[in-house]
């Protein structure tokens, strides 16, 4: 009589069991006392792909007492030292990683880190695997509460990098993260959401993560800005900065703080080896003179052209000539690193050509404009003629008799 | 020949019962009896004294009417083309005013008779007003005017969002910003229009609203007019020097006259003042200077100038109030015809208020900023 309230009591706490053809949960039977561990690891990839806690900890998962579940291989908490190895021991297992199509190549490219190296001469107050993917939290990377989700990366690297007290120890500045948010990557990043721009994985590599030295600052910003790159290979800048061992493209645009780069630029970058009188700051001054002039040409078409789309007037071919316009003008700011005036001058001129050419047909369309006021004259004329016909008739139907 | 065809239509038809329909609506006043052919009933229509109600400068009625038939002959030209989903409109008033011949002039003139007619509906009901024309037994001509002002306003507002442009577009949304601080009728608009997020389903009802309802109501309005103006009349005109009264042939001319002066005056509106051509809407981004329409911007200077601590709903109850005390005015103010002192008072009130009106007007219009 008492048994089975009894057993449907303990049916009920037990609740459902894994279903037909499901696999166990994975934390077993160590959930029952790490429960906040169990709740957080089986949201996780690797609980869904069936890696167990002992799997990372050792011990016996199926054992009901503490004792016997901490014995054999048990290792508890992994030392930070030995993390990045016990990972490697499946994620660099090349046939363990192809049905999910991984790289394998993590723990090397670790240890060429400058994470990984400082780990290796025993510092483990750097970063290890866990620090940037999690422990039992471990997401994919495509899943946006991942830590490593693109756009959480430059939070994740902020972590010990915005932290003032560590960064000190390593000689460091905290500021990477603050000054990232106000370059011009950050801000189309961070604020308008723009997953070309780079975060900080794109320029340092991830478990690879190294500051680029001087000869590769170029190489690094050339993955992404290659046309600009092109022209400054050609120039004589590369040579002269890799020998008086200033980074190349961070000499003038900065590192973390990049600014959008335009003509305004070429007022202070050019100051800070060049004097005021060289030729060098002169021949910065031709280049922003060729680009402002076309620049203006380009606007006061872009002008026309609007006032003759609220005409309206089909002005959809003039906009995407003015759109060619402002290509070459654009083309014309990376061709400004092989510091030679032809390439500049050549596009620049381009630009100010069809910029011209639009706003000639344009005026002249405008000025056609006038003839609507001499047809409004012309019908003025006979409206006034016919008023002066029907007043007539008007005053002769006024004086017909009742 | 045209007297033989007269005779072979009126043979088939009876034309005098078809030309007392127009008499009838008031447009042109003579009382004609459809039993008698045609060309003697208009004969004598023609040779009737014209009543003193539809003689000079009482024109704002008929002016107003004629504007009223010109902004719906466009507007049905430009129906032909227009397309009303919020992916085709501007594409489709793209076409009609740059490659539809004559698109822009019918476009403009629409746009032009309609500010027009707005304005001469205002002028109208101010006379009304200064001239004590809501007294006894003239209440239906008041209330008529006002309603005919209101409609209207809707069919210009509605009118405002078809081209799907920015600057329609955030004017409209400001104006339903305005309607829906009202109490009562803000939902009830919202509910109407079909919410109040301006959306495809929106463009659709004010499309309908617009080329439909409003019109066949204001022109259901005009009628209500003409036919209590032949009822009761206006007061008479103190006429020096005039005797005698000119016959409905010459008010015949004096319309025509007018009709052809209104499309010269539009024309030139249209041709030298041209609403500019804007750019599509985009809900997510509101242009410098979106403020509600023009007949808009005194009820949005004052909604604005109460002081913080009154919540907007209030602000909204008081607009509802002015409103419903402009319509009941001829149930408000029953005295004043009585003295010639209280018509002063009157009088005074109400150029106080239109003075206030066009203060907050201008303090409607420079909230905004931009042009």
């Amino acid at each position: 009589m008492i048994a089975t309230p009894v057993l449907l009591l303990a049916l009920v706490a037990a609740g459902p069991g894994p279903m037909p053809g499901q696999a166990p949960r994975s934390a077993e039977m160590c959930g029952v006392c790490h429960s906040e561990v169990r709740v957080t690891f089986e949201a996780s990839v690797h609980a869904v792909e069936g890696i167990r806690c002992s799997s990372c900890h050792g011990g016996d998962p199926s054992a009901t007492t503490v004792a016997a579940a901490h014995r054999g291989d048990f290792r508890g908490v992994p030392r930070r030292r030995d993390t990045p190895a016990l990972c490697a021991s499946c994620h660099a297992d090349i046939a363990r990683m192809r049905p999910y199509n991984l790289p394998t190549d993590q723990l090397a490219l670790y240890q060429t880190s400058r994470h990984g190296r400082r780990l290796a001469e025993g510092d483990d107050r750097v970063a290890v695997c866990t620090d940037c993917h999690g422990a039992h939290d471990i997401r994919r990377r495509s899943d946006p509460q991942s830590r490593v989700f693109p756009a959480n990366i430059p939070a994740t690297c902020a972590r010990c990098h915005a932290d003032a007290a560590l960064m000190a120890r390593y000689g460091l500045k905290a500021s990477a993260f603050d000054d990232y948010s106000k370059s011009v990557h950050g801000k189309a990043f961070l604020v308008k959401g723009d997953r070309s721009a780079p975060e900080c994985t794109r320029c340092h590599g991830s478990h690879g993560a190294t500051p680029p030295g001087v000869g590769d600052v170029d190489k690094v910003c050339g993955q992404c800005h290659a046309t600009t790159r092109a022209f400054f290979v050609q120039g004589p800048h590369m040579a002269a900065m890799q020998a008086a061992g200033l980074p190349e493209c961070a000499s003038c645009h900065d590192h973390h703080q990049v600014q959008a780069a335009g003509p305004a630029l070429l007022d202070t970058a050019c100051l800070k080896c060049h004097d005021q009188d060289s030729d060098q700051v002169r021949l910065a001054q031709t280049f922003k003179t060729l680009f402002a002039g076309a620049a203006e040409e380009i606007d006061k078409a872009r002008a026309l052209v609007d006032q003759a789309a609220a005409v309206p007037f089909y002005v959809e071919d003039y906009r995407a000539r003015l759109e060619e316009a402002r290509t070459s003008l654009t083309e014309s700011y990376p061709a400004m690193h092989a510091l030679e005036v032809t390439p500049v001058r050549d596009l620049t001129a381009q630009a100010r050509g069809i910029a011209r050419e639009v706003e000639s047909e344009v005026e002249a369309k405008l000025k056609g404009l006038g003839w609507r006021r001499v047809g409004l004259l012309v019908f003025w004329f006979y409206l006034l003629l016919t008023v002066a016909v029907l007043a007539r008739f008007r005053r002769r139907a006024a004086q017909e008799p009742r | 020949m045209m007297r033989r065809l007269l005779d072979w239509l009126e043979a088939r038809f009876n034309l005098t019962e078809m030309f007392s329909l127009l008499t009838s609506f008031g447009l042109f006043p003579a009382e004609v009896d459809s039993r008698r052919p045609v060309r003697e009933a208009l004969d004598e229509a023609l040779r009737a004294p014209l009543p003193s109600y539809a003689r000079w400068p009482r024109i704002l009625g008929v002016l107003s009417f004629i504007l009223f038939g010109f902004v719906a002959l466009t507007g049905l030209l430009l129906m032909f083309y227009y397309q009303p989903t919020a992916s085709d409109a501007f594409a489709s008033v793209t076409m009609i005013v740059r490659d539809v011949n004559f698109g822009w002039f019918v476009h403009q003139t629409h746009r032009w008779g309609a500010q027009v007619l707005l304005v001469i509906l205002i002028l109208r009901l101010l006379r009304f007003f200064f001239q004590g024309l809501y007294a006894p037994p003239r209440e239906a001509i008041w209330v008529v005017a006002v309603l005919a002002l209101l409609v209207a306003a809707h069919a210009d507002l509605t009118g405002r969002l078809l081209p799907w442009d920015a600057r329609g577009y955030w004017t409209t949304v400001r104006a339903m910003e305005l309607v829906s601080l009202l109490p009562g009728l803000g939902p009830l608009c919202a509910a109407l229009a079909g919410g109040t997020d301006l959306d495809s389903l929106v463009l659709t009802r004010f499309y309908v609203l617009h080329t439909t309802i409003l019109p066949v109501l204001l022109f259901v309005l005009f009628y209500l007019h003409f036919s209590s103006v032949r009822r009761v009349g206006l007061s008479a005109l103190p006429e020096p020097g005039r005797s005698g009264r000119a016959a409905l042939k010459v008010q015949v001319y004096n319309l025509l006259i007018l009709t052809v002066v209104i499309f010269g005056g539009l024309i030139t509106l249209a041709s030298l003042l041209p609403e500019p051509f804007g750019v599509p809407a985009d809900p997510f981004a509101t242009p410098p200077g979106a403020r509600p329409p023009w007949y808009l911007w005194a009820a949005h200077g004052l909604v604005e100038s109460f002081p913080a601590l009154v919540p907007r709903p209030l602000r909204g109850l008081f607009l509802e109030a002015i409103l419903a005390a402009t319509i009941l005015l001829p149930f408000l103010d029953r005295a004043s015809g009585r003295s010639a002192r209280g018509r002063q008072m009157v009088t005074a009130a109400g150029a106080a208020a239109l003075l206030i009106g066009l203060i907050l007007a201008v303090v409607g219009y420079r909230l905004e900023g931009g042009p």
